[in-house]
């Protein structure tokens, strides 16, 4: 059986799963909030950035610092609990099907739910700029490839996080304490990217990808460019090393 | 202190205060893994090793702090709900009220653990990198015990949320959302800073004469709203049901 | 070449000092229904957990079809329906959409899928979502998920449990007409001797984890003879049998 043909089932698991509120609600938190106070861009901005650079900057600093690595976290813990809540996975393994083919399907899963929240994000986005240009009478829109490229680095630098994610909540089994280690896992993000050893750390990625976008336009506060050495094969092996693992461990308690 | 006794039985096995305890430890971490890479930055700054220390990690630890109890009560709640156990223990001589205060009870407890190791740390922290200031000790015990008063409101706020939501994503979600709110409000704002989520990140250090008694006075004050709050909200339930 | 569709030799297994399964040796016919007696915990979910792959044997081997794991795993899986413990569904999708992974992952015909609900009487009910369905109905679905493109091979861990007196039987009736119909074998396992003696051909006793009895029912009543077990009853021959392995047990630790 395909890749393909997993994938498919997959995705027909999660149907009613209320996944899509998951991803929807911190695109919608974060956005909001950002075009009620859309006006702190022209006073609070030492760097000088415009304030419709800025608007965006600060607005998806939210995201990729927290929103994007709690829902990839709530949505691991989740795609494994639809498993397990009422033993769906020993069928399945009791199934012609390899477990690590379904581990990798549902990892899979897991990629086109970041790209579902990357649209939304996007789409959330124009409609809270739009909403702050008309209430403060200043453009806050964003040219869309500008947009686009941007949050879609953001988001393909979220992936290695992804699959440590996975990992996580593969090992372990209890849903609360995979999710809170997770959790746990993103608050010191910010410190980590000030380390020497920030590339060892992934979920620093989508923040560290922001702030090279940052950077660009205020190359005083950070990179202006982003160093794929040693990030990109640093990144590769982390990935692979947690999706390895979780394949291998995938199912393990319900075969003991 | 039948019902504290009764919600510590109820712990067991449930990961609860291995939880507290290796959420106290990566707190702990933070200021060793900062000082450790970032030593000459806190080393030169003026002031006492503790507002240095606090300022320099206070934010992180606190999150971590809120997250760790944001998890602990959908685990003290879960017990309840998971095998319908909740059930049983209403049809017992008790009312859920006190089955809010015995876990209100617990977690108070509970919470010590984590500000305890992050004390150690802290203290270590000072030692190594800042020798010669006997006075330290001291101020991290004043120090905590104030950051503990602080968690209150947010332990109890969160009990309550807990206490409706039958769903532990419901409110593990719920949790994570505030948290993550508290930690984007503005600052210097003196009204959000006493919201419950945001109260854990106030410093004994920063805050006036004045503050340092009207501070835990509110917190208690916002523990006895949610209290009340829980009460009202079991009296309403039964008026419905 | 033997007409045994399933064949253990000495199959055993361990979880640190507790044996689940001690030395198997069970012969299980083709086309026929092979009824898996043994009180609860006597290993008889085990032994079915290992022809699915679902656990690895501490010692001893097994064929099926000539076939053994993990070299076989997916042939093996794709010529047995199985059906075991709790009922395994995914409670947010419908009776149907939880049939339709399986059908996808079987790579049957969209059909299979309305037979399959057909066959155990949840056509009706198709579209509700699987968590709404009551135990009898979460326990059909379970059946329909094993049934579905009649395998040759069929493992039924407690397929009546929770379903009500008429539900009993129609399953029973179904697990008994299945060979015929469509040329399968059925390892259907239970721990009331009344409802194996109703279905089975052939019947295993297990108890601890060791085979006690494996034959036709006529050879389990000569068995009981010989022991000086009751043999009026067959359900007082099954607690006269276990009691007494439970006593020599006893006496032996």
């Amino acid at each position: 059986m395909n890749l393909l043909t997993l994938l498919r089932v997959e995705l027909l698991k999660i149907r009613r799963s209320k996944i899509f509120w998951i991803l929807l609600i911190p695109a919608v938190m974060m956005w909001l909030p950002s075009a009620m106070n859309a006006d702190i861009n022209f006073v609070m901005n030492t760097y000088e950035v415009a304030p419709e650079y800025n608007y965006f900057i600060q607005g998806y600093m939210g995201m990729a610092w927290f929103m994007i690595p709690a829902t990839l976290m709530i949505c691991a813990v989740l795609l494994n609990q639809t498993e397990k809540s009422n033993h769906g996975l020993l069928k399945c393994l009791a199934l012609p099907v390899s477990a690590a083919g379904m581990c990798l399907a549902k990892f899979l899963v897991m990629i086109v739910l970041t790209f579902v929240q990357l649209l939304l994000s996007i789409g959330t986005y124009y409609a809270s700029a739009v909403l702050a240009s008309e209430i403060h009478g200043y453009s806050f829109v964003l040219p869309f490839a500008y947009v686009c490229r941007a949050a879609s680095r953001i988001y393909l630098a979220a992936l290695p996080t992804a699959a440590v994610y996975w990992m996580l909540s593969i090992l372990i089994s209890t849903p609360i304490f995979s999710m809170g280690l997770g959790l746990a896992s993103i608050v010191p993000s910010v410190l980590m990217l000030n380390t020497k050893v920030w590339y060892c750390y992934p979920m620093d990625y989508p923040f560290y990808i922001l702030m090279t976008e940052y950077g660009k336009l205020a190359p005083e506060v950070f990179d202006t460019q982003i160093q794929l050495m040693p990030m990109l094969p640093i990144a590769a092996v982390l990935t692979v090393a947690c999706l390895a693992i979780a394949c291998i461990r995938y199912g393990k308690a319900e075969r003991s | 202190m039948k019902i504290l006794f009764v919600e510590t039985r109820k712990i067991k096995r449930t990961g609860y205060i291995p939880a507290f305890l290796g959420g106290g430890l990566l707190a702990g971490l933070v200021p060793a893994v900062n000082m450790a890479v970032r030593a000459e930055t806190f080393a030169t700054q003026p002031g006492s090793p503790f507002s240095i220390l606090m300022d320099a990690n206070w934010q992180l630890m606190a999150q971590l702090n809120i997250l760790l109890l944001v998890c602990g009560v959908c685990i003290l709640y879960h017990t309840e709900y998971e095998e319908n156990a909740i059930q049983k223990a209403e049809t017992l001589p008790l009312t859920p009220f006190r089955l809010y205060l015995g876990k209100l009870g617990i977690l108070l407890f509970s919470c010590l653990l984590p500000l305890c190791l992050e004390a150690v740390s802290l203290l270590l922290c000072c030692i190594h990198w800042f020798p010669g200031h006997p006075e330290t000790g001291t101020l991290l015990l004043k120090g905590m015990g104030f950051e503990l008063v602080m968690m209150l409101p947010a332990a109890a706020a969160m009990l309550v949320i807990s206490s409706m939501c039958r769903n532990m994503w419901t409110c593990l979600g719920i949790g994570v959302i505030l948290v993550f709110m508290s930690s984007m409000l503005p600052s210097g704002n003196q009204v959000l800073a006493l919201f419950p989520f945001s109260a854990p990140y106030q410093m004994l250090h920063r805050c006036s004469d004045s503050q340092v008694l009207l501070l835990p006075a509110i917190c208690a004050g916002e523990v006895l709203l949610f209290c009340m709050a829980e009460a009202a909200y079991h009296k309403i339930r039964r008026y419905f049901s | 070449m033997s007409d045994n569709i399933i064949e253990t030799t000495n199959l055993t297994k361990s979880y640190g000092d507790f044996t689940a399964v001690s030395h198997l040796n069970l012969h299980i016919r083709k086309g026929s229904v092979y009824g898996f007696l043994g009180p609860n915990g006597a290993g008889k979910s085990t032994t079915m957990k290992m022809f699915l792959g679902l656990t690895s044997p501490t010692e001893g081997s097994f064929h099926i079809e000539q076939r053994t794991y993990p070299r076989d795993r997916v042939a093996i899986l794709k010529d047995i329906g199985s059906f075991i413990e709790a009922p395994a569904f995914y409670g947010n999708l419908t009776g149907e959409e939880n049939l339709e992974i399986i059908r996808r992952i079987l790579d049957l015909p969209k059909s299979a899928v309305a037979d399959a609900l057909e066959l155990v009487g949840l056509s009706q009910h198709k579209n509700k979502l699987a968590k709404r369905y009551s135990l009898g109905m979460k326990q059909r679905l379970g059946l329909a998920g094993a049934l579905i493109g009649h395998p040759p091979i069929l493992i039924l861990d407690e397929p009546t449990n929770g379903l009500d007196p008429v539900g009993i039987h129609e399953i029973r009736t179904l697990v008994r007409s299945l060979p015929q119909k469509y040329d399968c074998t059925v390892l259907v396992s239970s721990h009331l001797l009344p409802e194996v003696e109703l279905m089975a051909d052939d019947i295993g006793i297990l108890n601890h984890g060791n085979l006690l009895f494996e034959g036709t029912l006529q050879e389990l009543e000569s068995h009981a003879e010989s022991q000086g077990l009751p043999t009026y009853n067959l359900e007082e021959t099954f607690l006269a049998m276990i009691d007494a392995d439970n006593q020599n047990r006893g006496e032996r630790g």
